[in-house]
């Protein structure tokens, strides 16, 4: 790291090649599209070359690269200007479970993702997730990160990190819920 | 009657990926025993998120990609000194 730091091109290079795959992956599960990704990519390790030697290491390594990395994602996502499902931090959260009803599609075993409509299904339910509660989930429950790393990451408090993983959770399990239950009803017909 | 589960939802969502032998989770997976309802929301929740981490499927920098990002790093000519390096002797 301090080679890197001290500009040694051969230690930068070693740096490219530990995190580039990582991080090509994190945009892509946020954007899901390829050249965006590739572009987040190079924007983030050109802001490692030009930043290095202001990282103090308070922070792993890891995390600072995954920040970087991570509101560049955000950043281009917003420009596009998406129109997400409405899901906001100060909504009640009762409010959303009103009146649901629960009918158990989680044994169905027909549903897999070797199912082109379930995985489209499920490629639809995560694009419509807003930034906010789509990188969160992406941190946690993909890429499989801990709650203070998504908080660290994210620059926000590991009780928010709570709320907008809850909220984008539900979000996705009505998204599917709704079109599992169908297709239940359907086979049953 | 979803009224009732409100709160026990809340915190079924809290523990979820969570050590499930803290005594916080323990209470919730107790209820889960006697709350069919809640049972459901557990299952379909937790089944929701392993649908999504079967559908991911992480990808191999495509080597297009990587001579691209090395070229505007300026880097293209000292990659292969770094990988011999990181090779063990």
């Amino acid at each position: 790291m301090q080679r890197a730091k001290e500009g040694d091109k051969v230690a930068l290079s070693q740096l490219v090649n530990t995190y580039s795959e990582r991080i090509y992956n994190l945009a892509l599960r946020i954007l899901r599209n390829h050249e965006d990704a590739e572009d987040v990519l190079q924007e983030t390790f050109l802001t490692v070359v030009e930043k290095l030697h202001t990282f103090d290491g308070r922070s792993g390594f890891f995390t600072w690269i995954y920040r970087i990395a991570t509101n560049a994602s955000l950043m281009r996502l917003r420009k596009k200007k998406v129109i997400f499902h409405k899901l906001n931090d100060e909504t009640d959260f009762q409010e959303s479970i009103e009146s649901r009803v629960f009918i158990d599609w989680s044994q169905d075993p027909s549903l897999n993702i070797y199912d082109k409509e379930v995985k489209q299904k499920i490629d639809q339910a995560i694009n419509s997730l807003s930034d906010i509660y789509r990188s969160v989930f992406i941190l946690r429950d993909i890429e499989g990160l801990s709650i203070k790393e998504t908080s660290e990451i994210l620059n926000i408090t590991q009780e928010n990190v709570k709320i907008r993983l809850r909220r984008a959770r539900q979000f996705l399990r009505d998204f599917l819920s709704e079109y599992f239950q169908e297709r239940m009803h359907t086979k049953n017909d | 009657m979803i009224d009732n589960h409100k709160e026990e939802i809340k915190k079924i969502c809290d523990i979820m990926g969570e050590d499930f032998d803290n005594p916080a989770c323990q209470e919730v997976l107790e209820h889960l025993k006697q709350c069919p309802t809640c049972k459901v929301y557990y299952d379909t929740t937790k089944k929701t998120v392993l649908l999504c981490r079967e559908n991911d499927c992480p990808e191999k920098l495509p080597d297009d990609v990587n001579n691209r990002l090395l070229k505007v790093l300026n880097l293209d000519k000292n990659f292969k000194e770094s990988q011999k390096e990181n090779r063990p002797s």
